[in-house]
């Protein structure tokens, strides 16, 4: 078993505060990597550092074998890296169409033409602009958007926040699907149940620290543990 | 009395094309690099001054159109530099740099080709009168705004339809998220200033057609342009362009009636509209809205 991606010991800042202090995990070649954890527990700032978007100040990276730790964002999402940002950051005042335009052209089996036929609501509103379409079509915009750079890992950040749960479903079965395609995946989630039900593995971050890792059914399989990382509010979906 | 006014209108019209510009060309840079380019005027005084050094070999044509992209290439140069360590700090450290930069460059003109004003020859038949009734109608006034619309045509186009210009705009709105897309925002930046440069040194071509050439010839045009963006909007292309013609006239009209406020009046516009819509005119919608 390969790792697309591995970090070792990252201990990030914001300004004077200790973020993530030591955080190590690994995400295998072809599967799905969950990434748990009480809000402020750090997950957001994991994936910010793995991007080199808030560069850890100790540590390394390794991302399909090359030391990304000190390089710019854009080198790292150049190597075939596709990254939804937590709140989908889609460009509000260009068109879905421009959005889809942004991202580098790596050449690979995703285009636009494709993304249309995967998603085919945004291409009826592609000349919308972004602030005008609905939360999940936000969400698949900004799936979509990553996708276009081909990716060889793929890495989402909350990619269920705000949605109804009938689009969730939707959101995850697209995870689902790049998986099959061969992707890797790092996947941050709240909704914690629905996450396991996808995940391989499974890292549990709490306090800037990893406090589980291993398989995800086995992390499943502790119901009490589950329990106290489930949101609230998704507390009772399933994948069904 | 009509044909008065009509004669300012005109020159305001002529005026504010060029305030669109330069205004263009600092809002691009503003807009995608949160930089105030104080030297936007000097990279005005080096495009005339190149056109008007290279023109005795390749002629009044040839000025205009290798002047531009070799202020561009200056200004890319400056960007690499000067002003890409101060990315990411406090915009007032590029400001307080521009701000220097204009200085040197003024007196580096100076110093070159001397402080007295240096004509620039324009083809003949450019210089004529249309008509003898609207004797300020010259050829070479209709050619300058014809060139100011054909450059903000084409500087609409790459914006629209380029995905570097798809980009451009992206970036304005999220630069992180543009970067995290895989795109070099290093050289995005580059190529965005000396665009920007670019408009700068076309400005400075056409301007000294119509003025002559002095090394100061850049300080007069800079704060009209910075008022256009205000009024405009800031990170609203429309809106720059509106608030260019805008000024241009309303400066070009009170110079009939009350010739010493045709400055001021400028001020009081701006003053009037952001009292009335305080992100400018076309300041909500944003770039390109």
């Amino acid at each position: 078993m390969t790792a697309a991606l591995t970090a070792e010991g990252l201990h990030t800042y914001y300004g004077k505060s200790h973020i993530l202090q030591g955080v190590s995990l690994a995400v295998a070649e072809g599967r799905i990597t969950a990434l748990l954890g009480r809000n402020g527990a750090g997950k957001t700032t994991t994936l910010r550092s793995l991007m080199g978007l808030t560069p850890a100040r100790q540590g390394k990276i390794t991302i399909f074998g090359e030391d990304t730790t000190r390089w710019p964002t854009f080198r790292i999402a150049a190597q075939g890296v596709g990254y939804v940002p937590e709140g989908r950051r889609i460009f509000a005042n260009l068109s879905v169409e421009e959005n889809l335009k942004v991202p580098l052209e790596r050449g690979g089996p995703w285009t636009i033409e494709r993304i249309f036929k995967l998603f085919p609501r945004l291409e009826e509103r592609k000349l919308n602009r972004g602030r005008q379409l609905s939360g999940g079509e936000q969400e698949m915009l900004s799936i979509a958007r990553a996708l276009l750079i081909n990716p060889r890992l793929l890495i989402l950040d909350e990619p269920s926040q705000g949605l109804a749960p009938l689009v969730v479903r939707e959101v995850f079965r697209i995870i689902q699907q790049m998986k099959a395609e061969g992707i890797s995946i790092l996947l941050v989630e709240q909704n914690a149940r629905m996450s396991l039900e996808i995940a391989d593995d499974a890292y549990v971050l709490d306090d800037g620290m990893i406090v589980y890792s291993g398989g995800a059914q086995e992390l499943a399989a502790d119901e009490a543990r589950v329990r106290s990382l489930a949101g609230a509010s998704a507390e009772e979906w399933t994948l069904a | 009395m009509t044909l008065l006014l009509l004669f300012n209108i005109t020159n305001g019209l002529i005026v504010g094309a060029f305030y669109v510009l330069m205004a263009l060309g600092l809002s691009l840079i503003l807009n995608l690099s949160n930089v105030i380019n104080f030297a936007h005027g000097g990279f005005l005084v080096i495009g005339g001054y190149i056109a008007y050094a290279i023109s005795p070999y390749v002629g009044f044509w040839g000025a205009l159109l290798l002047a531009p992209p070799l202020t561009a290439v200056i200004g890319l140069v400056v960007e690499r530099v000067l002003i890409r360590p101060l990315y990411g700090r406090d915009p007032l450290y590029s400001l307080l740099l521009t701000f220097g930069l204009a200085f040197m460059i003024e007196d580096l003109t100076r110093f070159i080709f001397g402080p007295q004003g240096k004509p620039f020859a324009i083809p003949a038949f450019l210089a004529q009168p249309l008509s003898n009734e609207l004797f300020f109608i010259t050829g070479y006034r209709l050619f300058m705004v014809a060139m100011v619309f054909v450059a903000i045509a084409l500087l609409f186009v790459l914006l629209r339809y380029t995905r570097l210009g798809i980009r451009i705009r992206a970036g304005t709105l999220d630069l992180e998220t543009v970067a995290a897309l895989g795109i070099n925002v290093r050289l995005l930046r580059s190529l965005n200033f000396a665009v920007g440069i670019f408009l700068a040194g076309l400005s400075g071509v056409l301007a000294a057609g119509q003025l002559g050439l002095e090394p100061t010839m850049g300080t007069g045009l800079l704060m009209p342009s910075f008022i256009a963006i205000i009024v405009g909007g800031i990170g609203s292309l429309p809106g720059t362009l509106v608030g260019g013609l805008l000024i241009g006239v309303a400066s070009g009209v009170t110079a009939v009636f009350f010739p010493a406020a045709s400055e001021a009046v400028i001020y009081v516009l701006m003053a009037v509209i952001l009292l009335t819509r305080p992100r400018g005119l076309f300041g909500e919608e944003g770039m390109m809205g």
